[in-house]
């Protein structure tokens, strides 16, 4: 099999050398089976409490009929929210011609597939009746937003996972001799889902058109999958999310925590994977210019969402903005503006800020605060329907979640962390080819 | 505790109402009698009748447990109520009193009977004393009868009222009478309470736009305020006195709230062609897939093809 | 406009022909729609109907679904029980040429909650689990305070309705805002579109789930009520459909409910049970609907709080306590 050609520029020797360097990662050593077993143990404990809500209710959590959508509501938009950084990385940036997205691109999109799925089921733990879930598919209405999500997040998730596999393709082919004393079930599997690839020239030209497409169906998808999302919020007449700029809003929102996503996973594979030499410094500091653009830009969103009702003061308005600017939720509100958006901006104008360990920690911030962010947004305007709450328990007045909903959405990180483990680690999260490719551009440049 | 602190309030409010403890009934309406013994079945007619009308405040008979106004409704059990005569019930509930409701126009006199049938059944020591004669004393040994016209040109529902005796048929006169149109949950008055002139008529202008069925029918009763004197007669006829309705059902057209069948033609199309392009697109895609798989194919086969014919040279 | 031209030009001047003809109508209506309508849908589906045997002994005359009489013998007859197919469809479907509107007058509200308890005992549900609640309203400093029954509001528009992905909740022909329960997948995007919070969710298991837990569920009562589901009010959509009030209605002491037909332009008080033109009451009393600027066209009016006969006295404050699952 030695004797294979490759037709295309690449030479042997670098993607040897590349090769070598990228798929080190790729083995199933004891770190892995150690994280795993974390992983799956904190996974069955969270389990156990989500069939303890199966078993007696809702009512476990802290929803009532007043904050009927809580934690898990936010978590869900969360995780739609940070799946979209597949869209912005592969798509925007890299159709756009920006080069220094390669070694990142595939990192993007594992991140977006992990997301994305869990976001699916994510949204189960939240049904009162998660055994008719069929019914959505039965008995279907399109004009409910409800509707529209799921066929956009299934779609999303479809296509993240295409995008992640077609330019891993040849990938695979280079890699499936080069895996030895890794397991047996994993060389087949590289074997089989190389798909014949020969490094010829007709592959690599179906193999772009392919990508292509998939780059371009991405971009509508992706808002679709978080305009929807804020849909299920802005379609209903309540104070807080009847809001026109909901769509935009959440998607400038949704850029922000998922570069945020990416720069951490970054970090954490070039120092684990030991691969300084692709995620290098030039890429972060890349990353960091993105990160500035996408939060000024959700800080103007922002701006316009509490700046004009503020202005004004509408009656509904006026109690929920009192009780995110002063009220009940002013910590966490100007917590997370400030946390989450002001000062990461302020801190990412310095140079030294944009290298890869502050950078991380900036990004830690950005993401918990983005969490926090979409609970400010889905809780606090249900605390103060239209019509006073009267005549109920007490515990019915003000939301908060209990430990079985918290671990319930523990779980649901804990099984994106799953995903993202196993993606990186069975498979090169690096593109090898594209890599070689642009070496190769780099090398002629400077001749 | 919350009621006592709203009977308190209320007797400061409402002195007029504890100021009358007794009911006073006027003595020609004492003595008024049923037309018809009391029987079982009276007695379950009347039962029925009190749960819908009666029960809300009065509560269940022998148990106490009418509702807490000022001044109580009073349980119809209780010796303060079955010391009324027959006549005294039958006007209290007829007329009513603050805010004890008339029932004049919700019941018949048939039915107040019935309830006062009901309400005796608690009272061991009663025994009936049963009207003898059921003809009017206006005009004794006659039957009364009643008939309704409609006149289009006027828009007036005329009863026309009549004796008919051995000796012949004569108008009644000078008889009140009120006329009802049949709704869903109940009679509504049409126009005021009307005296019949000396053709035995009276005339009851029918309400702009008073709804009636598809063709404008409705049905209306007819019936004499003062029964003593002319006899419980009613009389029920349909007429196309009111104004037709088509009734269209409120699902009728396409709406974002409606069925699937009735959602808004652009969603359905929006929706079903976005779904259709982006996985069009998919598949698409996925043939590519199958591409590669197949040009892999077949280079691997010329490779293969190749080396067949260069090994035997090798060897 | 036209259509009533066109009427006038049948109708005859002639009086007697009228009342013959609408005698002769009545008289038709009678042995059709009377003698199905009268007992109420369940015997319209049943097929079967059924009239003390006259002559035949051992016999009993039956009038079936096409309005055919029959005679069956006696040791035949089978008592009928509506089955769920049957309570879905004439559930969904509504009663035809109907279109129910409830006024609630405020000024008649002393809060006396017997609307509530009335309700609740129907729809088997818990003291703090509301179709219908009664609120103290006070929309500004100095305007003053009230007391409103709100119930849904059954709106013509309904966001609720608009949100649901299953067809769970849907609008009925005759206005009527019910839920399915066996089909409801509990994802309470219905609750956060209403406006009026009248919508609950069964956070645990009802109240009344270990008798009713065999009974047919009957999509107009909400009976047995499930857990992991919406229940709402629903109008007593069984109750309208045997000719009664709702059971709101007919509880209040206060003469505050007046519900009926908007085709027939009439609504009955639940308490003196006195019958009015709607359009007359609301006319005379400066009815209302509640935020009217959200366009949900409400089937619920409102007639303000105006010349009380009594003081408003809030009372004690009632504790609600949660029961434990």
């Amino acid at each position: 099999m030695d004797e294979i050609r490759f037709n295309t520029p690449h030479e042997k020797g670098k993607i040897d050398s590349l090769a070598s360097d990228i798929l080190k990662s790729v083995r199933i050593n004891a770190g892995f089976l150690l994280w795993m077993t974390f992983l799956f143990t904190l996974l069955a404990a969270c389990l156990f409490a989500y069939i303890i809500q199966l078993r007696k209710g809702l009512g476990v959590t802290g929803l009532r009929d007043f904050t009927s959508w809580g934690m898990y509501i936010a978590n869900f938009v969360f995780f739609v929210a940070t799946s979209l950084c597949g869209m912005l990385i592969s798509s925007v940036l890299g159709l756009i011609g920006y080069n220094w997205v390669k070694p990142i691109s595939r990192i993007a999109e594992i991140i977006a597939i992990a997301f994305a799925a869990v976001a699916g089921l994510v949204i189960i733990s939240d049904m009162g009746r998660p055994d008719r879930l069929p019914y959505v598919f039965l008995f279907g209405r399109v004009q409910s937003p409800i509707l529209w999500d799921v066929t956009v997040v299934t779609t999303y998730f479809v296509l993240s996972m295409l995008l992640w596999f077609f330019p891993m393709i040849p990938d695979l082919a280079i890699a499936k001799d080069r895996l030895e004393g890794r397991p047996k079930f994993l060389i087949r599997a590289y074997e089989l889902l190389s798909f014949r690839w020969m490094h010829h020239e007709v592959q690599y030209r179906i193999l772009g058109q392919a990508v292509r497409i998939l780059l371009i169906l991405i971009i509508p998808t992706a808002f679709a999958i978080h305009t929807v999302t804020s849909w299920l919020f802005a379609v209903t007449p309540r104070t807080g999310w009847d809001s026109t700029i909901f769509g935009p809003y959440f998607i400038s929102g949704a850029f922000v925590s998922g570069a945020a996503a990416v720069i951490i996973a970054m970090y954490f594979f070039r120092v684990n994977y030991k691969l300084e030499k692709y995620l290098n410094a030039r890429v972060f500091e890349r990353m960091g210019r993105v990160m500035i653009l996408v939060a000024i830009v959700y800080l103007y969103f922002n701006l316009n969402e509490f700046l004009v009702p503020a202005y004004k003061l509408k009656t509904g308005d006026a109690i929920h903005l009192r009780e995110l600017f002063t009220g009940h939720y002013a910590m966490l509100f100007w917590g997370i503006q400030l946390i989450g958006l002001v000062i990461p901006i302020l801190l990412l104008l310095f140079r030294q800020m944009r290298k890869p360990l502050p950078m991380m920690i900036i990004s830690l911030f950005v993401l918990c605060a983005s969490w926090f962010k979409r609970y400010i947004i889905v809780v606090p305007p249900q605390a103060h329907p239209n019509l006073p709450v009267q005549n109920v328990p007490v515990e019915w007045m003000v939301y908060s979640p209990t430990l079985i909903e918290t671990a319930v959405t523990v779980a649901s990180i804990v099984l994106v962390l799953i995903i993202i483990t196993i993606l990186s680690k069975l498979f090169p999260v690096i593109p090898i080819w594209e890599m070689a490719e642009e070496k190769e551009d780099a090398e002629r440049i400077i001749q | 505790m919350k009621y006592t602190t709203g009977v308190i309030i209320c007797l400061m409010l409402l002195p007029s109402f504890a100021r009358g403890q007794d009911w006073v009934v006027p003595d020609d309406r004492k003595g008024r009698l049923s037309t018809f013994p009391f029987t079982d079945d009276t007695r379950k007619e009347g039962e029925k009748l009190y749960q819908v009308n009666c029960h809300s405040c009065h509560g269940d008979p022998g148990r106490n447990n009418f509702i807490a106004l000022q001044p109580p409704p009073g349980d119809p059990a209780t010796e303060k109520i079955q010391r009324n005569s027959d006549g005294e019930i039958f006007h209290k509930v007829s007329a009513g009193r603050g805010q004890m409701p008339s029932f004049r126009s919700v019941l018949t006199t048939d039915e107040i009977w019935k309830v006062v049938s009901f309400i005796r059944s608690f009272n061991r020591s009663y025994v009936q004393k049963v009207m003898q004669v059921i003809t009017s004393s206006a005009y004794p040994g006659a039957i009364i009868s009643m008939k309704l016209a409609y006149d289009e040109a006027t828009k007036q529902v005329l009863v026309i009222a009549s004796a008919t005796s051995e000796t012949g048929t004569v108008p009644v006169t000078g008889a009140g009478v009120r006329l009802l149109a049949a709704r869903y949950f109940g009679k509504m008055a049409v126009d005021e309470e009307k005296t019949t002139d000396v053709n035995g008529v009276a005339t009851f202008s029918v309400p702009e736009g008073l709804r009636g069925d598809t063709a404008g029918n409705i049905g209306f009763s007819a019936m004499f305020t003062d029964e003593a004197t002319f006899g419980s007669v009613s009389k029920d006829t349909v007429l196309m006195a009111g104004m037709p309705v088509i009734p269209v059902s409120l699902t009728a057209n396409r709406a974002m709230w409606n069925t699937v069948r009735k959602a808004p033609v652009w969603i359905i199309l929006a929706y079903g062609l976005g779904v259709l392009a982006v996985w069009g697109f998919i598949v698409l895609v996925m043939f590519k897939l199958r591409d590669i798989f197949t040009v892999g194919t077949a280079l691997s086969e010329n490779i293969s093809a190749s080396h067949g014919q260069t090994e035997p040279t090798k060897n | 406009m036209s259509r009533d031209k066109k009427e006038e030009g049948n109708r005859s001047n002639d009086l007697d022909r009228v009342i013959e003809n609408s005698r002769r109508d009545f008289l038709r209506k009678l042995t059709l729609a009377g003698a199905v309508t009268v007992t109420g849908g369940a015997a319209i589906y049943s097929g079967h109907r059924f009239e003390k045997a006259k002559h035949r002994e051992g016999y009993v005359k039956v009038l079936t679904e096409d309005n055919r009489l029959v005679e069956i013998p006696v040791e035949q007859m089978r008592d009928f029980k509506p089955d769920l197919r049957m309570l879905q469809s004439r559930g969904r479907e509504g009663i035809a040429g109907k279109r129910w509107v409830m006024v609630i007058d405020l000024s008649k509200c002393r809060n006396a909650r017997k609307c509530v308890e009335a309700c609740q005992s129907a729809h088997h549900l818990r003291p703090y689990e509301y179709h219908i609640n009664t609120l103290v309203m006070q929309e500004s400093v100095n305007t003053p305070a009230f007391f409103m029954p709100k119930p849904c509001q059954h709106c013509d528009n309904p966001p609720c309705v608009s949100v649901c992905p299953v067809d769970a909740t849907f609008k009925r022909q005759d206005g009527i805002v019910l839920i399915d329960n066996d089909r409801c997948i509990g994802c309470r995007f219905c609750m956060a579109a209403c406006p009026y919070s009248a919508r609950i969710f069964h956070w645990q298991e009802p109240s009344k789930h270990e008798e009713d837990g065999n009974k047919e569920y009957d999509v107009e009562l909400n009976v047995p009520q499930k857990k992991g589901t919406i229940s709402k009010c629903l109008f007593s959509a069984d109750r309208l459909r045997e000719g009664m009030l709702p059971y709101c209605v007919s509880a209040c002491p206060n003469g505050v409910f007046y519900f009926g037909d908007e085709n027939e332009d009439a609504v009955t008080n639940g308490t003196t049970k006195e019958t009015v033109r709607f359009s007359e009451l609301i006319e005379k009393n400066g009815g209302y609907r509640l935020m009217p600027e959200l366009g949900t066209q409400p089937r619920v009016y409102y007639l303000p709080p105006k010349n009380r006969i009594f003081e408003f006295e809030q009372g004690e404050k009632r504790e609600y306590k949660q029961e434990k699952a």
